[in-house]
């Protein structure tokens, strides 16, 4: 029982923080799509604008991992 | 780093100035500066005779711009650093104005037959389906024809009508039709002269329209028509190569002409804009500039000799200039220099702060290698870099990208093998060898632990240039870096001591020392520090993503391989490896790129740099700089 709330706390923590990267960079993206329209030298730091959101989903795996682990859920 | 600048006044008598201004102009090394005019000083203005030649020269100008994009020459090249003379000018202006009218007809004339084929071709299957029974047709002047075009939802229909005109019209009426692409039928129907505008009333009550031809072949019967459309459609591509052949000479004919003009006439603009920035007076001029320090000796040297020995050159104090004015030339070593390419995509950083190009040049690959991670993996990479370094042109971006991605590789296959992973757990798999340092895949809190290790490291770095920058002109800002970074180590130190890896013994020094330093970082920063503090201890733990990303790499790596003799036959189960192991190759490139680079912009080079840099552009010909030998020559010819 205690290893399925392990598995689906840690599924929650990454399904949330995927669903957060992914709406911030879908606006960024598209903010980004239009400025390189205009400005196409803007490449290079509209690719790290949108990189930057990640950081929720990065984390978001770390904590999962964490969960796993301290949950006895990795085996 | 940030190369020394010099600023430099020139003076002397009033009549060197044009010499001394085209001497400068010639040597290329000069960012001119805008000199402080006073009373009795003015900028060195043109005449109104000059003032003309430069209205006439912009629109000459203007003029070689429109003669070059229409034969498609590509932006101005280099051509040679001669004098221009009043004939050259004008000879150039025809030469302009008769290429661009050549140019233009040929471009209109190239549209025209486009269009025309572009129309042509939409009868053309029409056309190759009614042409055989046109030709029977032609020199019959009993019967005429017409053709129609019927949708493929009104093709149900046509026997009947067939049957019905046939009964009408006789047995001379013929009616063929002909299968088109998309499933209308093509409909050609032959009937005696005299029942001409019985059928045409007959088909317009049958909302049948006639299919319409180019306005040119209206007036023609069918009969006409057709062969003419046909034979058009054959001779039109050889005209369109006429065209295109002729407009080619052109560009190679008037081409270097062109844009040797252009380099002359930019220079000429050039020099006229310049003298709006220096300052005469009656008896002497001044020109003020920027080069870097370690030229100025033979820029002096170089001066004197072109421009005689009335013009002096002399430094102006360090004291007289701010550095936000200093434009910024970045000089590294030769192994750090495709690194100045990722500082390209930001602002260049101010005159007085830091070249970061040293510290990213060793962080980036290190980074980036920690993540990737892997022997085959960098094994690759670096075959590929390799690959394509051989290719690319030198001094191009590409060359750049290969020379940066080289030793990203190097890092790659060196924590490759302290991981133990090629293509992933393969050694352990087939050689039961086991990783020197670290398993990635099993030790994930020894990874997060390297990982935001590095974090540590490099954000204290950070904080540590950023009170070296500030210390020159805030101190208080410069005190507040230092603390930040100190405050940084000792909530490392405690958190260590709190887990036991340090002694337990120096957790309350460390948090002693901690509370000690809080006010002080208050008072150096403000209020906004203990935020500032959190939003730096944040960017330590941004460096998790080394390890996240590692992980999920490796973890990639291991379902590839597990992919042999899971899936089918042992070949099917390697195909399928393989194309993971690629798909992971691509993946494991891109984004250890892009992240590595996110944490140098954000996290590091938010502790320290300063952007807002002007590049340094000085003052010369756009065309080839001549050789110095023939500086004197030059100076003392061309007049503006």
């Amino acid at each position: 029982m205690i290893t399925m709330w392990v598995a689906l706390s840690a599924a929650a923590v990454l399904a949330v923080s995927a669903l957060a990267t992914a709406w911030a960079q879908s606006k960024i993206g598209t903010a980004g799509a239009a400025a390189l329209a205009e400005k196409p030298e803007l490449a290079g730091t509209i690719v790290i604008l949108v990189a930057i959101p990640e950081t929720m989903v990065i984390l978001g795996f770390i904590v999962a991992v964490l969960i796993i682990l301290r949950g006895g859920g990795g085996g | 780093m940030i190369v020394p600048m010099a600023r430099l006044r020139l003076l002397g008598p009033r009549e060197r100035f044009d010499v001394a201004l085209r001497c400068v102009q010639t040597l290329g090394e000069l960012q001119l500066a805008d000199v402080q005019h006073r009373e009795g000083v003015s900028a060195a203005h043109l005449e109104p005779r000059t003032e003309r030649r430069r209205t006439q020269l912009m629109r000459l100008l203007s003029d070689v711009d429109a003669a070059m994009h229409a034969l498609g020459l590509a932006g101005p090249q280099a051509a040679s650093g001669a004098a221009a003379t009043v004939a050259e000018f004008a000879r150039w202006a025809r030469l302009a104005a008769r290429t661009r009218t050549q140019a233009r007809q040929l471009a209109e004339r190239e549209t025209a037959l486009g269009e025309e084929r572009a129309l042509l071709t939409r009868y053309h299957e029409f056309l190759v389906a009614v042409a055989p029974d046109v030709r029977r047709l032609a020199g019959n002047p009993r019967l005429t024809s017409h053709a129609v075009v019927v949708p493929a939802s009104g093709r149900a229909g046509l026997e009947g009508l067939a049957n019905s005109l046939r009964e009408s019209l006789g047995a001379e009426f013929s009616m063929t039709v002909h299968e088109l692409h998309g499933g209308d039928a093509a409909v050609f129907l032959v009937l005696p002269t005299r029942f001409n505008e019985r059928i045409e009333a007959q088909l317009s009550a049958a909302h049948v329209p006639e299919v319409p031809l180019p306005p040119e072949y209206r007036a023609l019967p069918l009969e006409a028509a057709v062969p003419k459309m046909l034979a058009r459609l054959i001779e039109i591509p050889a005209e369109l190569a006429t065209c295109r052949e002729r407009r080619a000479t052109l560009a190679r004919t008037q081409g270097p002409q062109l844009v040797t003009a252009r380099a002359a006439i930019q220079d000429w603009l050039d020099a006229a804009a310049a003298r709006e920035r220096t300052a005469v007076t009656t008896h002497g001029f001044t020109i003020e500039g920027w080069l870097p320090e370690r030229a100025v000796a033979e820029f002096e040297e170089r001066v004197t000799s072109a421009a005689g020995p009335t013009v002096i050159v002399e430094t102006i104090a360090r004291e007289a200039w701010g550095a936000e004015e200093v434009p910024v030339v970045l000089t590294n070593p030769r192994l750090f220099h495709p690194f100045e390419l990722l500082i390209a995509l930001l602002p260049l950083p101010r005159y007085g702060s830091i070249d970061p190009t040293p510290f990213v040049a060793v962080f980036f690959p290190l980074i980036f290698g920690m993540i990737l991670g892997d022997v085959g993996y960098g094994l690759a990479l670096g075959g590929l870099a390799l690959l394509v370094h051989h290719r690319a042109a030198p001094d191009s971006m590409m060359r750049s990208a290969t020379e940066i991605a080289l030793p990203c590789s190097l890092f790659a296959i060196i924590f490759g093998v302290l991981f133990g992973e090629f293509f992933g757990d393969l050694p352990q798999r087939l050689f039961h060898l086991h990783p020197l340092v670290l398993d990635r895949e099993k030790s994930v809190f020894a990874a997060l632990a390297a990982a935001v290790g590095l974090g540590v490291v490099q954000i204290v770095l950070g904080l540590i240039l950023g009170a070296i920058t500030s210390a020159r002109h805030d101190r208080k800002h410069a005190l507040g870096s230092g603390v930040s970074a100190a405050m940084v180590l000792l909530v490392v130190a405690a958190l260590l001591a709190a887990f036991k890896i340090l002694p337990s013994a120096l957790f309350t020094p460390s948090v002693i020392a901690l509370l000690c330093a809080f006010p002080v970082l208050i008072f150096a920063e403000g209020i906004i520090a203990p935020v500032e503090m959190l939003a730096t201890l944040g960017n330590v733990l941004s460096y998790a993503r080394i390890m996240a990303l590692g992980t999920a790499s490796v973890m990639l790596a291991i379902v590839a391989n597990q992919m042999v003799g899971a899936v089918g036959s042992t070949a099917v189960g390697l195909l399928f490896a393989l194309l993971f192991h690629l798909v992971n190759f691509a993946i494991g490139v891109f984004s250890p790129a892009i992240h590595t680079l996110r944490l140098h912009y954000v996290e590091f080079f938010g502790k320290f740099y300063k952007p807002g840099g002007r590049r340094f552009q000085p003052f010369g010909h756009r065309a080839a700089n001549p050789a110095a030998t023939n500086t004197t020559q030059q100076v003392a010819r061309r007049q503006p």
